[in-house]
């Protein structure tokens, strides 16, 4: 035996301390499942991209139309039809915010094709570059010219700039894109969140109850689901007036019946689990437990849906001004800009240009929100 | 099995029925009728046109008389088309649309599958966002953004297409491309997903381990998995194509069913509505049967039972 | 490393896939054979019916007069021409007709076309068991026992037509209609063979098969839902050699974006330009403007606004707005800025042959100070100052827009005036104004026949399109005198129309807004094709192809 360690000084030794069992310790600091889901969430650059691309969008909606002038409904008719023209931005002529508006003509000679450039552009010679691209060899449509006509200075409004053109009617196309994008934004807000509540109440009703009265409540929900609901939109704008509250009440009418689907299907999931049976135990009432338990507990697939459906309502909304059963003028909303920008297509390409990417880059930003959403509350995604 | 798909053929039938009567009251809270000019008839003259639409009865009397032609196939006579039948100009219509459609749906699932394929194999490469950003815009762009962007592309600028109507193959491509954008997409985003997942999976490891190629393992082990669920988004997809034939149809004048019923509420053409509304209804639920029933013929893991589902 | 590989190969195989999708068929519809005459044209709607006792619309009349041949037929100069009859005899009375019919004319499957067919037909207008709404607008207090007939009083037999052999025609009036020549060129009075339409029954006119023809053309794969249909030189036509066209495809096509489209791609001969359009297509060489006799206005309905019932308010409502703003920027298609209700170019006075509307001068133009000054007086009338009024108007593109500029218009240049715009489609409208269910609707007229009666009666007093509450005696008196008293004194008649057509803008009952004109692009191979002022739009009958094109 050896004895060496005798030698340690006794001042040495201190008592241990019982100090609390570490190993069960979670390190990382303890983070609820929403915190997770919005760390994923906020991990998602394309989603957060398109959180503030449509934030941006939203205050614009608000604030766009008090940035010049022109109101909604100020026509003037000696000023339709103006190409779009920025400061600055004129002086970059590929970004077609010169305020010119240019075309090619054809001719037999390169003088014919030139006149031509004139007379579409009512005469303002001095207004009008051409450049001959085709000098033509005398037969018909030959010689080709292209023109650049300087319409802002032919008018005689130098300082003038209507950023985005005007329309047929002489209107601001600027005020109009955004009072329209405000309008598309809350018919499919509004849309979303009745049908959100009316699909809430219907599918945990359904789900929570079951039994027969699931069984009705389905049934009738079938009945709903068994037409399009494109058709069912058309049907009832044709008894409502046109307007934006007929649009809307129209939307709704299909637009709860995924929700309430699904939020059945999760209620019918989660019914059965402990949390709830201990909360019926304590003598919580059916209420309680539906909104204190179950709801918070199924929020997060409810919020994807509601995600999924505002799209889906900017959608229905453009298409039924799109085929002319919405918006009543003077109001404008994405729909019937683009569907006035298709009149012109072949003439004012501008007219069509900036509402379709408005509405793309919305329709886009809220489905990359969803996906990043349907992420989020995945616990397979956290990290 | 056999009990099952009657009682839900049964279903069906009363779903049908119930969305005839809604659409048949619906229509009559409408205004207008097939006299749209009654100023210059006299009143005999009204009573006879309006006996000839069978709208001289009370409504409960229309009713009964509706449903009994329903049960017929008689889907009454339209009011825009003189003396025509409404069945007629449905059977008129279905054609265009019917092509268009099956186009639509078989091309655009197969590049879908193709594209989700493309994606899942260079996962997180560039192929896989480039993919990716094409279902993106593909679900979000409306439609009819679309279908007018290749118009005025394709067809008027570029010449390449004919700008619209109906006659020869040519005349379908663009429509189709419109078309089948949707189900493309989704097919893709869809195949992506189930792809990751699959190609991740223990049992094609083994396979790796086992030595067998990688086309082998893409397509007898992986595709084949991840194919099934693909079943599932038929709905929204035949959704999407019969929604989506009423604005193509429209934009390339194309004489097919969504066109005609776009048509017939423009114009008030009430027996022809509710005819289109029909028919849309049965097909989607017929779709719809048809999905629940391939589902689980071909997941072993569904099994139906002849008593409840 | 390999895996990269195989998505390469698959992109590759997708690319493909498309390309050869794309590249495929190329076959084209139907050439047309060396030396053959064939033209193509686009149709705005399908033809909704070939029965000339229902037709009621504009496509069904212009088939009707391409494939059947009355008694007579307007050549270039809106004149009647001979069709089936040669001529005819006018009793000193002016109240009885007698046509002499060409003898020789078939119909398509080989029948003579005799006096019987039109007694048949025009019987079969005016017969309640029909229920034509043509028929009886068209026949009515013309021909003898017309109204009686149709309300049921007496027999079919007893209408004032009736067949002196195979082929002679007479005709009884209920009065002397000055117009009845060019009467008889309208769809309405066509023959039909009694033995065929019994024997279709209800299919009769639904399809090609179901309908015979005695005119230049037949109609070819026709079916009431037909979005493509042909008409065929009909070789058995009695004046078949003056037909050169063999044959006029015809599709349906409603955008006037995608007619355009179409026409640059060579595929149609004709195409209709919206006013978008007309900005890039106006210098075009095939470039065309059509005036037209069709007049639209704004109906003020006096009984559902108490503000629309004030004298000063309407004849403020119909100086307040800028016509040439909307005949120049909106329409910019040729239209014209209508001060009147007759239109320009449509009749000329007896005697002196002086235009209608030059006569009568314009009665009420666009002066916002005149317009002010009715509305301050009109407000100071009823004790108000702020007024809220309906605007109507169909949902077609160029509709809507005027519908915005004038809302905009009105409620600019009327203080305290606000204006709601309603868009509905056209069938709808038409249900509106039945009702008498709108404040303030834009509404148009074509004529449907020679006469400024066919404008001017429209507004007598609960007259069948009225339909605003109207009601001036004075102006009944007159129109009711130009019909009956006056009816074989022309220029005692255009006299009582000056004087009415006066008294209705003094009254301001409507506000007249533009004449119409259409702006089209026409092939320079499409040659001696007519446009009618009403009936038939167009006149294929001496129509050909330049074959120097």
């Amino acid at each position: 035996m050896d004895r060496k360690d005798n030698n340690i000084p006794k001042e040495l030794l201190v008592l241990m301390k019982q100090k609390e069992d570490t190993s069960e310790k979670i390190s990382a600091p303890s983070r609820t499942f929403m915190q997770d889901a919005r760390r994923t969430f906020f991990k998602n650059k394309l989603a957060v991209a398109s959180m503030i691309v449509l934030v941006i969008i939203i205050l614009m909606s608000f604030t766009g139309p008090g940035m010049n002038e022109h109101g909604i409904d100020d026509q003037d008719l000696s000023v339709a039809k103006m190409p779009a023209r920025v400061p600055v931005l004129e002086d970059i002529s590929w970004l077609g915010f010169s305020g010119v508006l240019s075309d090619t003509f054809k001719g037999d000679t390169a003088d014919h094709a030139t006149q031509n450039a004139f007379s579409r552009y009512k005469s303002d010679e001095e207004f009008i570059d051409i450049k001959v691209l085709d000098e033509g060899d005398g037969t018909k449509n030959s010689a080709e010219v292209k023109a650049t006509y300087h319409i802002y200075e032919a008018k005689d409004m130098e300082d003038t700039y209507f950023w985005l053109g005007t329309d047929t009617l002489g209107r601001d196309q600027w005020t109009r894109l955004w009072e329209g994008t405000t309008v598309s934004l809350l018919i499919a807000f509004v849309a979303a969140i009745i049908s959100l509540l009316i699909g809430v109440a219907y599918g945990g009703i359904a789900g929570y109850y079951g039994g027969k009265v699931d069984d009705v409540l389905m049934r009738i929900l079938e009945v709903l689901v068994g037409i399009p609901n494109l058709v069912i939109i058309l049907l009832m704008m044709l008894v409502l007036d046109p307007g934006i509250t007929s649009i809307v009440v129209a939307l709704t009418i299909t637009g709860w019946t995924g929700m309430a689907r699904i939020v059945r299907g999760e209620i019918m999931k989660q019914k059965n689990q402990e949390y709830v049976l201990a909360a019926r135990t304590l003598g919580q009432t059916n209420r309680n437990v539906i909104m204190r338990h179950l709801l918070p507990n199924i929020s997060g697939i409810i919020i994807i849906n509601t995600m999924f459906n505002i799209p889906d309502a900017i959608f229905f909304e453009a298409f039924l001004s799109f085929i002319g059963l919405g918006i009543t003028p003077p109001e404008a909303s994405l729909g019937t800009l683009i569907n006035t920008g298709f009149d012109n297509i072949m003439l004012y390409q501008y007219m069509l240009v900036f509402p379709a990417i408005l509405i793309s880059v919305i329709m886009i930003a809220f489905n990359l929100i969803g996906d990043g959403l349907r992420d989020a509350f995945d616990p397979k995604m956290h990290k | 099995m056999v009990r099952y798909i009657l009682r839900r053929v049964m279903y069906m039938l009363v779903t049908l029925f119930i969305i005839a009567t809604l659409s048949f009251f619906l229509m009559k809270m409408l205004p207008g009728s097939p006299l749209n000019a009654e100023d210059k008839l006299s009143e005999q003259q009204q009573a006879i046109v309006l006996e000839k639409y069978g709208l001289n009865d009370p409504v409960p009397v229309q009713y009964v008389k509706y449903i009994g032609g329903l049960l017929q196939g008689d889907l009454g006579i339209s009011f825009a088309f003189s003396n025509t039948p409404v069945t007629d100009i449905l059977m008129d219509r279905i054609g265009p649309s019917a092509q268009l459609g099956a186009q639509a749906l078989v091309v655009g699932t197969i590049l879908g599958v193709l594209l989700g394929l493309i994606a899942a194999i260079s996962h997180n490469g560039f192929l896989d966002y480039t993919s990716t950003v094409i279902a993106v815009l593909g679900t979000s762009i409306p439609n009819f953004v679309f279908a007018g962007l290749l118009q005025f592309v394709f067809a008027a600028q570029l010449e390449w297409f004919p700008v619209a109507l109906w006659g020869d193959f040519k005349h379908t491509i663009l429509p189709t491309i419109a078309l089948m954008i949707f189900p493309m997409a989704t097919a893709a985003r869809f195949v992506r997903t189930e792809m990751v997942e699959v190609l991740g999976s223990n049992f094609i490891t083994t396979a790796r381990a086992k030595g067998v190629s990688e086309p082998g393992i893409v397509f007898k082990h992986g595709l084949r998995n991840a194919l099934i669920p693909l079943v599932t988004v038929i709905g929204p997809m035949a959704v999407s194509l019969m929604t989506g034939s009423m604005v193509i149809e429209q934009i390339f004048a194309i004489p097919g069913i969504g066109e005609q019923f776009v048509n017939s509420v423009m114009v008030n053409d009430y027996p022809t509505i509710m005819g289109t509304t029909l028919l849309f209804a049965a097909l989607f639920i017929t779709i719809i049967l048809i999905i629940d029933l391939l589902y689980g013929l071909i997941d072993p893991r569904i099994r139906i039972s002849g008593g409840d589902s | 490393m390999k895996l990269k590989n195989w998505a390469l190969l698959l992109a590759l195989g997708l690319l493909l896939t498309v390309l050869a999708a794309c590249g495929g068929d190329t076959e084209e519809s139907k050439p047309a054979e060396e030396g053959e005459q064939v033209l193509n044209f686009v149709n705005g709607d399908t033809i909704p019916t070939m029965d000339p006792s229902l037709a009621t619309d504009q496509y069904a009349f212009q088939f009707l007069g391409s494939t059947m041949e009355g008694l007579y037929r307007l050549d270039e100069n809106a004149q009647p021409v001979e069709g089936i009859a040669t001529d005819h005899e006018v009793s000193d009375d002016a109240t009885t007709w007698t046509f002499h019919l060409r003898e020789g004319a078939t119909w398509s499957n080989g029948d003579p076309v005799t006096a019987h067919d039109f007694v048949y037909a025009w019987q079969r207008a005016v017969d309640p068991d029909t229920g034509s709404e043509y028929g009886p607008y068209m026949m009515e207090d013309v021909i003898k026992n017309a109204k009686e007939v149709n309300t049921g009083e007496v027999e079919v037999e007893e209408l004032g037509v009736r067949a002196e052999g195979d082929y002679t025609l007479v005709v009884e009036l209920e009065q002397p209609v000055p117009y009845f020549e060019s009467l008889t060129t309208f769809g309405t009075f066509l023959p039909l063979n009694q033995e065929f339409v019994e024997e279709q029954g209800d299919d009769f006119a639904t399809s090609t098969d179901t309908l015979l023809f005695n005119g230049p053309f037949t109609l070819e794969n026709w079916t009431s839902t037909a979005n493509e249909w042909d008409l065929v030189k009909n070789e058995d036509y009695w004046d078949a050699e003056t037909v050169q066209l063999d044959r006029i495809n015809h599709v349906v096509v409603k955008d006037a974006t995608t007619q355009v489209r179409l026409y640059e791609e060579g595929s149609v001969d004709r195409a209709g330009l919206s006013s978008d359009l007309v900005d890039q297509y106006s210098t075009h060489d095939d470039y065309n403007v059509t005036p037209e006799a069709t007049v639209f206005y704004l109906k003020m309905n006096q009984t559902s606004n108490e503000a629309l019932a004030n004298d000063n308010i309407r004849k403020a409502i119909s100086r307040a707005f800028d016509k040439e703003g909307i005949v120049n920027q909106i329409l910019n298609n040729g239209s014209i800025v209508a001060n009147g209700l007759v239109p320009k170019d449509f009749v000329t006075l007896p005697e002196t042959n002086e235009d209608f509307r030059d006569v009568n001068g314009d009665l009420v133009t666009y002066d916002i100070e005149a317009a002010q000054e009715y509305w301050e007086n009109g407000l100071e009338e009823l004790g108000t100052d702020t007024v809220e009024i309906e605007l109507l108007g169909d949902d077609s593109e160029t509709a809507k827009l005027m519908s915005e500029f004038l809302a905009n218009q009105l409620s600019t240049n009327l203080p305290g005036l606000s204006v709601k715009i309603k868009q509905v489609p056209f069938e709808q409208r038409l249900d509106l104004d039945t009702d008498m269910d709108y404040d303030l609707q834009v509404s148009g007229w074509g004529p449907d026949y020679l006469d400024p009666n066919t404008f001017l009666n429209l507004f007598v007093t609960d007259g069948g399109n009225n339909k605003m509450g109207y009601s001036n005696s004075e102006y009944d008196a007159l129109i009711d005198e130009a019909g009956k008293e006056l009816a074989a004194d022309n220029v005692a008649r255009y006299e009582n129309f000056l004087e009415a057509e006066k008294i209705l803008f003094e009254d301001a009952a409507i506000a007249p807004i533009y004449q119409r004109a259409q702006a089209q692009l026409i092939s320079p191979k499409v040659e001696g094709v007519i446009r009618n002022p009403f009936g038939a739009d167009y006149e294929y009958k001496w129509a050909s192809v330049n074959s120097a094109e």
